[in-house]
């Protein structure tokens, strides 16, 4: 049954995927699609040079966010936990502008390389807050929210001060796939390709994780090995997915938590579905950022706020550990 | 031995509260006095400091005390510089005044209009008049202001249990975040449909007086004034709130009258800041704490002496803010919240366990 559950998630991206190449400034038909695909012609440019990139980068970015918001919310076993809403996203958002706007010319592998720094540098802050003063899990929430705030605010005094272009700042401000292309496909795909395997061999270590430390020790598991291991993961995973396409908001917050619901807390499940519906959540709001006002471009991360904020407020009235 | 215990802790209470009788009030002045001076400062600091034109002390006396139309850099003087940090001063006043009340009223160190989502209802509504939505475009931007500060801030104090039995700070807190986070994509959605000139909006979203003339001042003032007055009014009754919901009532306290003035004053204060300088973040939170700090918990004390700090702030920030990219402006907004935040940090971090 929950195999099955599990199997219509793809069948479903497959047929967002469908719309997200169907849908923008231009209408194409499911036959023009399929003909461009492997055989070009005039919407050649369309389909595979603008409309696939973002699609498959759409997919790439959410599934990092879902996987990363749910080994997260697995490791700190707090339902407020994600990687935007502690910092890491803005800590990696705020690297990569800073390596943007003080070398516009340096490599472009560099940019998931800050990325991934600052993300690291955030949540190293986040943790060692955390070590010192035991927060309980709101307040960590608050913390972590706090430091994002402020690393915000730093990536916003980045882009005022730095006059550029209203989309760009954009993508860096709220996250949008606004112009990405091609070149930043390897980037999360590989990320993903070797991060995907590992989050399978963190799975049953974080569900035995679930039982106590003390059992998870008595059954053969090194608490604190996997905890960092599964942390380094997400931060890793949530850096590179901000650096291809800046701060996707709630992403990492929401799909966990769906996931949670459709599939139980075997992470076994939990985590691929977790990725599925991430990978969902980009594509849909990225299809309505393209497609509510052609050809206007939305930032897709607004879209995600938009679902994401209310459901956190819901989070907050349905808490109960205060 | 117990009477002589109790008549030495009597006799110890009466010395102390002497000391606190005489020694404090002295010391208040003292801070009063230096409040006024930093703000004299920042006024003839921000009037001088990083202009295209030469200005000089001697011309901003010379506009003050004998104005002399003929001289430009006079005229640049009133013209310019002026309303602009008269706005600035009147900016940081009521946003600090707004962010004690809301602290005094929630019992809440984090509390402040842009935390509580204040700021960014009345920029969301501001916006989407300014965009042309049916009903609200054709009312003055005060009252479309006030309007979203009201909802946005009844929709935090009431999802973030407010009025609940007993209302968890925190929760109160992240409620409020939320609501920002819906807000200003709101803000940003309906900006960018409306034409791609967005780049203005995130200056204003941001928050600047670098645009302010004389007609936003005579808009902000009357409002303000209000809202000022209206925060002296309560100040009594947040004393006696401070004590605790039971002992209020129980000392003839209206806690009702008490929510509905405050809010009220919170409404116009902060309303009136964001229609003609955009949402400028912290300001509200911050300096409330500055001042417990160097006057004590007496709100009677602490409303003036945020007013002045605030003003003094938001000033300095402003004349700091045209240094940074010269002769580009920067936001004061951005300076605001790259002080702010940090200082938010450190109280998410300290503020007590409840």
């Amino acid at each position: 049954m929950s195999s099955m559950k599990l199997l219509s998630l793809p069948i479903m991206l497959l047929f967002i995927g469908m719309l997200s190449l169907s849908f923008g400034a231009y209408d194409l038909s499911v036959k023009e699609i399929t003909w461009t695909l492997f055989q070009g012609g005039k919407f050649d440019f369309v389909i595979n040079q603008y409309r696939l990139p973002r699609l498959i980068l759409a997919v790439g970015v959410g599934a990092g966010l879902g996987l990363s918001g749910a080994l997260v919310q697995g490791v700190i076993r707090n339902p407020l936990a994600s990687p935007d809403l502690m910092g890491i996203s803005a800590g990696a958002g705020l690297a990569a502008t800073t390596l943007l706007v003080t070398y516009p010319d340096a490599p472009l592998f560099m940019l998931p390389v800050s990325a991934v720094i600052g993300g690291l540098a955030a949540a190293a802050i986040i943790l060692a807050i955390a070590y010192n003063s035991r927060p309980t899990p709101t307040r960590l929430a608050l913390i972590g929210i706090a430091i994002s705030a402020f690393l915000s605010s730093a990536i916003d005094f980045l882009m005022i001060i730095n006059p550029i272009e209203i989309n760009t700042a954009m993508v860096w401000l709220t996250g949008s796939l606004w112009g990405r292309n091609w070149t930043q496909v390897p980037f999360i795909w590989c990320t993903l390709a070797i991060m995907l395997p590992f989050a399978f061999w963190l799975a049953w270590r974080l569900d035995v994780m679930g039982l106590g430390e003390e059992s998870a020790t008595s059954l053969g598991i090194n608490p604190s090995k996997v905890q960092l291991l599964a942390l380094l993961s997400a931060v890793i995973l949530a850096s590179i997915s901000v650096s291809v396409c800046g701060t996707i908001s709630f992403v990492g917050l929401l799909a966990p938590h769906l996931a949670r619901m459709l599939f139980g807390h075997n992470h076994k499940a939990l985590l691929p579905s977790a990725a599925l519906l991430g990978a969902l959540m980009v594509l849909i709001a990225d299809i309505l950022a393209r497609s509510i006002h052609p050809p206007l471009e939305l930032p897709a991360g607004v879209l995600t706020a938009l679902i994401g904020a209310p459901y956190f407020v819901f989070l907050l009235q349905r808490y109960k550990g205060w | 031995m117990t009477t002589y215990g109790t008549l030495l802790n009597h006799s110890l209470n009466i010395i102390h509260s002497e000391k606190i009788m005489n020694l404090p009030y002295f010391k208040n002045i003292l801070i009063y006095f230096m409040l006024i001076a930093f703000v004299i400062a920042g006024y003839c600091f921000s009037l001088l400091a990083w202009s295209s034109f030469p200005l000089n002390m001697e011309q901003v006396c010379g506009y003050l005390f004998a104005f002399n139309g003929n001289s430009i850099e006079q005229q640049i003087l009133a013209t310019i510089r002026a309303p602009r940090v008269f706005t600035g001063l009147m900016i940081g006043a009521n946003l600090a005044v707004a962010g004690v009340l809301m602290q005094g009223l929630t019992r809440n160190p984090l509390a402040s209009p842009s935390v509580l989502g204040i700021n960014a209802g009345a920029a969301c509504l501001m916006a989407l008049s300014s965009i042309g939505v049916v009903l609200i475009s054709d009312l003055p931007s005060i009252l479309v202001a006030s309007l979203g500060g009201i909802v946005s801030g009844a929709l935090v104090m009431l999802l973030g249990g407010f009025f609940s039995a007993r209302p968890h700070p925190l929760k109160l807190v992240l409620a409020g975040v939320a609501i920002n986070a819906l807000l200003v994509s709101i803000t940003r959605t309906a900006v960018i449909l409306a034409d791609d000139k967005a780049y203005s909006v995130i200056n204003w979203l941001a928050g600047s007086i670098s645009n302010s003339d004389w007609q936003q001042w005579q808009n902000l003032w009357p409002t303000s004034l209000i809202g000022l007055l209206m925060a002296i009014y309560v100040a009594r009754n947040l004393n006696l709130l401070a004590l605790g919901n039971d002992l209020a009532i129980g000392l003839g306290l209206s806690i009702s009258m008490t929510r509905l003035v405050s809010c009220l004053s919170i409404v116009l204060l902060s309303a009136s800041s964001v229609a003609v300088a955009g949402p400028i973040g912290f300001v509200g939170m911050l300096v409330p704490h500055i001042a417990k700090k160097l006057v004590g918990h007496n709100f009677f004390l602490l409303i003036p002496a945020s007013a002045l700090l605030g003003a003094a702030l938001i000033t300095w920030a402003d004349a700091f803010s045209r240094s940074i990219a010269f002769p580009a402006e920067t936001p004061v907004g951005v300076i605001t919240a790259l002080i702010g935040t940090p200082c938010f940090v450190l109280l998410a971090i300290k503020s007590k366990q409840s």
